[in-house]
């Protein structure tokens, strides 16, 4: 790990104002819980941190009026603990209480999640030169491609990249169609949360459209009655503390038996928070049954490319996203 | 022999640990402590051919760089039979990736770690194999294990199965990480660091650096997790105990688990063909088995113990066992709990069900109704067994008759598959000699040192429940002290010999200790316990000392004991042999769609002899079927075979089973004495109860879906 200079400013615009004037290699942070372990595994090597967690009132929850808005720095744990949060908007409760383990959720803040860096064995092991990745290095090469790859993206692939995009919230916030506000040396301003990724193309080592010193400030939400027939079902290898094999963030508002409209975005299995427009469409009018359900599943991975180990996640996810459409309608329900 | 029930007492180390008041080897502090961070190999196989020190000499607060110039060379290795050579200090020969070149030496971790990123070594690298299956791999076979004909019975068997499982890759994962702290003072070398042999880490640290042993002390009093990683000689503690005599001053090294990873030993990846056949009645009468492991170039971990459990675990009159090294560029493997039958028995029991299941007879009936009194390997009776009982009682707890025998016909409304699986494991019960000391102090105090590690598993609590079953003294000022080579001779303590070690000499130190007394107070009634007797006649104090071996040893074990020798008697004692035993029985519920299995229930029955500490037993029980639900569904070092080392070398990636992935476990013991295994009657627990609960679970599954799991782990995609 490389020395630092450290700076914990106590407004949003002199965060800004600190990282501008930091140079290059600044890095802003909040809870630490990604960017501290990148930095020990010399993955992340920045000589510049920004803290932002002295910022005051940046970390309210506003659930008044006609959207949710989530403040940069509040704490994943405080948003999935919110009453209203649980009982209207579930997908987002679970897909932040699902992540992670409770002393991460404690530390970890929404605006910083939104950043986290993929898992993928190759990025994070051998900053010492073993493994290659095109991520880590440009321009080195890609191990997973013809490795141990039952990790891997089937979505959103390219020769340069099939590292998976590990958030859980992100996944929930994309099915919801969030809107990011954002603070940077040029201004303000808003950015739908599907633009916030890239996809890996052959520049891998770029994952978000974030200029240099923009910072997330808030996460808005717009209040949608599909937010009670909700789901974030999240399958992996165990019961807590482990990413996603796939996971689904559903959500629907129903007529009756009848899906009005699904939101549906896929988690585990893309190089990016993945939104299913096919399946969405699919149900658009139809009697949600287990068999319609299954057939959204699929037609939600009908265009997945797996490499050799990830097949299974095809399957896995077409089922997941099936389960959580029977959950969520349940839920639409009640 | 009493053989009343010992109470359920808590453990006596319970309220330190809750607090953190434990001290284990990190968390011990000197003045003036360096620390270190070591140097890895990234090739999987070569030589260093440079290795430049200057840059991380630079590093503010770096002392000082071992490299493998700083070290004499390696001991000549012993003959067959003598304990395994130390490891190596640092060489230029490359064996495996990650493998130590240098160790940096700073004034504070930061600049132990920068130092250590700082040295730059240069490599030639060569042609590697870093899997079973590699180009490279050399085979070598090792002694077989027979008894009878297994040939002619098998040609003569009404029905037989035949099947190949598969174990892979596991290392341990215990919380603590390897730490070695060195003080080098006044022409003595101590160690402290977490180990399960402090005797090993002595004699080690002096062949390595061509030390008199008599100069060596070595403590460790608490360790966070043994399980066999601790045992044998650890890769660090000679370099650190090197650097802390080059700079004169205590040096303490934690491995990161990332190295930990690339230089402990591990759970070998292992194949297991089996054929089994059975008379027309049902009864087994012949196994053929073949085990093989994957093994680094030079390392000693035998794969023909794979047949110790399963050639006892029924009356199988014809076995043959043979079994096979496949040597590649790895890190040696080695114990890991249950180290070989956790593999062998899940592959046997696996088998006996595959086989119970072709005869159409029920799995628990099928195991009870091959039940032995007699050991096949030896031909001698085995001292206790009451594996069906085991069966017996497990089944009645369970509510084994209410189970639907055909796979697949047990399913919840909502289509979740229910299976019900049972398998058994039996694991040697060994006991090494042991020499004790116990003083009684008229100030309350009571002392008492003899041989032992504490992992964990409870050896003080179960020292304590004989001591205070025994000796009417305080409980708050009685201190027991293993562990430590300077306090008694010691004993590595593995194999699940730790309370057998122990307990019978603790309870021979009660006997001498009242005599003692008795003799003291010459038939004077006095009131008041021990403490206050010896205070009312005027004794400061009465100290005895103990010792005991063996069934078979004389004392030419106790001058091994005393030179810190590996003695251990059983579990082919002289005129019979003692293993351990227990039965489990899983519920397992697989998801109708996305294949997660769950287990909500196990019942585990253990025949362990005669129950020391009830509360410590039941935790060692519940430990082990978690950690064989661990094994069986849950872990799997990633390997890529182009580069070798480990990629999920962490504990997000290497995923071990967590809180919410367990059930209810209920534990119960058969407590029935062994009448030959020792004085009190005590048979080994710690590795038997792991044995069997991985199949069990395998078999669960079958029965659930009525598909076979062959290959360990189990996972989602298996069942899609």
């Amino acid at each position: 790990m490389q020395p630092f200079t450290y700076t914990r400013p106590t407004t949003a615009p002199d965060a800004v104002s600190a990282f501008a004037s930091a140079g290059a290699d600044a890095r802003y942070i909040a809870g630490g819980t990604t960017l501290y372990d990148l930095m020990k595994l010399n993955i992340e090597q920045p000589r510049h941190l920004v803290d932002i967690t002295a910022i005051a009132g940046l970390d309210k929850i506003e659930t008044d009026g006609d959207r949710l808005r989530f403040e940069a720095l509040a704490p994943m744990n405080a948003v999935a603990a919110n009453d209203v949060i649980i009982r209207d908007y579930p997908v987002l409760a679970e897909a932040l209480s699902k992540a992670a383990s409770q002393q991460l959720r404690n530390m970890a803040r929404v605006g910083g999640n939104l950043l986290q860096r993929t898992r993928c064995m190759y990025f994070r092991n051998g900053a010492d030169g073993v493994y290659p990745c095109n991520k880590r290095e440009p321009g080195s090469g890609c191990a997973a491609l013809r490795g141990l790859d039952r990790g891997q993206a089937v979505f959103g692939t390219s020769d340069a990249c099939t590292a998976v995009s590990p958030g859980d919230f992100p996944v929930a916030l994309v099915a919801m169609d969030a809107q990011l506000e954002i603070l940077g040396p040029s201004g303000s301003r808003t950015l739908p949360i599907g633009d916030l990724y890239r996809l890996p193309g052959d520049t891998p080592h770029l994952e978000f459209t974030l200029a240099p010193g923009e910072m997330i400030t808030a996460i808005v939400v717009p209040k949608t009655p599909a937010g009670r027939g909700s789901t974030y079902h999240k399958i992996r290898d165990r019961e807590s503390y482990a990413f996603a094999l796939a996971s689904a963030a559903v959500a629907l508002e129903m007529d009756g038996d009848q899906v009005s409209r699904a939101h549906i975005a896929l988690g585990g299995v893309a190089t990016k928070p993945w939104r299913a427009p096919e399946a969405e469409q699919k149900l658009a009018g139809q009697r949600l049954t287990p068999e319609v359900a299954l057939d959204a599943g699929r037609a939600a991975f009908s265009g997945a490319s797996p490499g050799k180990h990830n097949g299974f996640k095809v399957e896995l996810g077409a089922r997941t996203v099936a389960d959580a459409l029977l959950i969520a309608a349940e839920r639409s329900r009640s | 022999m009493s053989t009343a029930p010992f109470p359920d007492r808590a453990r006596i180390d319970a309220f330190d640990k809750v607090r953190g008041a434990t001290e284990y080897a990190a968390d011990i502090q000197f003045p003036g402590l360096l620390y270190a961070m070591t140097v890895t190999a990234r090739i999987a196989k070569g030589t260093m051919t440079e290795l430049s020190t200057d840059a991380a000499m630079r590093v503010p607060g770096v002392v000082r760089v071992l490299t493998p110039d700083d070290f004499p060379p390696p001991p000549p290795t012993g003959g067959e039979d003598g304990p395994p050579p130390p490891p190596p200090t640092l060489e230029k020969t490359i064996a495996y990736r990650g493998q130590p070149v240098a160790v940096v030496v700073a004034e504070t971790l930061e600049a132990a770690i920068a130092g250590a990123e700082a040295v730059r070594p240069s490599f030639a690298d060569e042609q590697f194999s870093s899997r079973i299956d590699s180009a490279g791999a050399e085979s070598e076979s090792t002694e077989d294990w027979t008894a009878g004909d297994a040939a002619a019975a098998m040609a003569g068997a009404a029905v037989t199965i035949e099947a190949t499982y598969e174990s892979p890759t596991q290392h341990h994962n215990p919380i603590e990480l390897l730490v070695t702290t060195a003080v080098w003072a006044d022409g003595r070398l101590t160690i402290h660091e977490c180990s399960q042999g402090v005797n090993v880490t002595k004699g080690s640290v002096a062949g390595a650096l061509h030390l008199d042993p008599a100069l060596i002390d070595v403590k460790s009093a608490y360790i966070g997790g043994g399980f066999g990683q601790k045992g044998l000689a650890q890769r660090q503690t000679a370099l650190v105990a090197h650097a802390a005599m080059l700079t004169g001053r205590p040096v303490k090294l934690v491995l990161p688990r990332g190295q930990i990873f690339h230089v402990a030993t591990y759970r070998p990846n292992s194949r297991h063909r089996i054929q089994l056949g059975a008379d027309a009645t049902g009864k087994m009468v012949a196994a053929r088995y073949h085990a093989e492991h994957e093994q680094s170039r030079t390392g000693f971990f035998s794969p023909a113990e794979y047949h110790e459990s399963p050639i006892r675990m029924y009356g199988i009159e014809n076995y043959l066992g043979t079994a096979a090294n496949i040597r590649i560029d790895r890190q040696a493997p080695g114990y890991m709990r249950a180290p070989h039958p956790q593999a062998s028995c899940f592959a046997f029991e696996s088998a006996v069900d595959e086989l119970a299941y072709k005869l159409d007879r029920d799995p628990v009936a099928f195991r009870i109704e091959n039940d032995t009194k007699v050991d096949p390997k030896t031909g001698h009776p085995l001292s206790s067994r009451f594996l069906n009982e085991c069966l017996t009682e497990g089944a009645r707890r369970f509510g084994w008759s209410r189970r639907s025998a055909a796979p697949g016909s047990m399913t919840a409304s909502d289509g979740t598959q229910i299976g019900w699986g049972v398998a058994a494991g039996c694991y040697p019960s060994m006991m090494p000699p042991a020499i004790a000391t116990l003083r009684i102090g008229a100030n309350g105090s009571t002392r008492f040192a003899t041989s032992g590690h504490e992992m964990g598993q409870g050896i003080r609590t179960a020292i304590a429940a004989v001591l205070l079953d025994g000796l009417d003294i305080n409980t708050d000022k009685l201190d027991i002290v293993i562990g430590d080579t300077t306090a008694a001779p010691q004993h590595m303590t593995a194999g699940s010999w730790g309370t057998a070690g122990a307990v019978p000499v603790a309870a021979k130190a009660v006997e001498r200790m009242r005599a003692a007394v008795s003799e003291l107070l010459a038939g004077r009634t006095v009131a008041g316990n021990l403490h206050r007797q010896l205070a009312s006649v005027r004794r400061p104090y009465i100290e005895i000392e103990v010792s005991q071996v063996g069934a078979g040893q004389n004392n030419d074990a106790l001058a091994q004991l005393r030179e810190g020798g590996f003695v251990v008697a059983g579990p082919e004692f002289p005129e019979f042999t003692t293993m351990s035993y227990i039965a489990h029985f899983v519920e397992v519920h697989v998801e109708p769609h996305t294949r997660r299995i769950r287990m909500p229930r196990v019942v585990s029955i253990a025949d362990c002899g005669r129950v020391i500490s009830p509360r410590t037993a039941a935790s060692q029980v519940r430990g082990g079927v978690v950690w064989a639900f661990s094994a069986a569904l849950r872990e799997a070092t990633e390997i890529d075979r182009r580069y070798g080392g480990y990629l999920n070398n962490d504990l997000a990636d290497y995923v071990v089973a967590v809180n919410a992935d367990i059930g209810e476990i209920e534990v119960g013991f058969v407590d029935q004495p062994d009448p030959l295994a020792n004085s009190m009657g005590l048979k080994g627990l710690g590795e038997v109860a792991m044995v069997g609960a991985s199949p069990a679970i395998a078999n669960a599954i079958f029965h659930a879906t009525g598909k076979r799991m062959r290959e360990l782990p189990i996972r989602i995609e298996h069942l899609l």
